[in-house]
């Protein structure tokens, strides 16, 4: 039967192995702009300029992917320890929603030379502001946990 | 806070210990002691109600209200 355990479970594994599949982005980003670049022709040079920009991007935006990675590990891990509404928790949302913001200024800082990162620019900076209502509605909860704890 | 619970005062009066008051009135030591320390944000009626039931006083026994300025007096 599905259940909380299970969820957070499957949460946890969900960040593992998104973080492996960063770390195998970062280690073949050569072979991935490469590959990327041959079948993009229409819209991107083909230059070895091109290709430089392109993985300087991508390692830009790898370092606030390892970043909020690293604050969804610890998140997860105080969830995991029944510790949901506390202080910590709104650091952790804090620290990922700025980590989408950082990759969100140089996806668009990106699209000088491939318009395309725009759209992955938006999706950044959406998550970065989701990421932020949910940091708040958190530190609500836990103003609210205190009031209750401290309720006898 | 301007209210100050005078459940010492109280307690001394009635000569009954802070874990027997606890148990009668169903809560932990801790709570008991968070009332106790003034640092308690909110109680609840039914826990007032038994407060007052364990020790034979009225709510006015145990609650005071002490304005900011003598409150943080008093403190010192």
């Amino acid at each position: 039967m599905w259940n909380d355990q299970k969820s957070l479970a499957l949460t946890r594994w969900c960040v593992r192995l998104f973080a492996l599949a960063l770390a195998a982005a970062d280690l073949g980003s050569y072979w991935l702009v490469r590959w990327y670049m041959s079948w993009n022709t229409q819209t991107i040079g083909q230059g070895l300029r091109e290709e430089l920009l392109m993985m300087v991007s991508l390692y830009l935006c790898s370092l606030p992917a390892w970043a909020a990675l690293y604050w969804l590990h610890r998140l997860l891990g105080s969830i995991a320890a029944g510790q949901i509404f506390v202080p910590e928790n709104v650091r952790a949302l804090r620290a990922i929603s700025w980590c989408c913001a950082a990759a969100c200024a140089v996806c668009l800082a990106s699209t000088f030379y491939y318009a395309p990162w725009s759209l992955a620019g938006v999706a950044a900076g959406f998550m970065a502001l989701l990421v932020r209502v949910i940091k708040n509605c958190f530190e609500q909860a836990v103003r609210m946990k205190d009031e209750l704890d401290y309720t006898i | 806070m301007s209210i100050q619970v005078n459940l010492d005062l109280m307690m001394v009066r009635r000569h009954i210990s802070a874990g027997e008051l606890a148990e009668r009135v169903g809560i932990t030591p801790a709570n008991l002691s968070i009332l106790k320390n003034n640092k308690a944000k909110a109680v609840r009626f039914s826990t007032l109600d038994a407060l007052c039931r364990a020790l034979n006083c009225q709510p006015a026994d145990l609650l005071e209200y002490v304005p900011e300025d003598d409150f943080a007096a008093e403190g010192e």
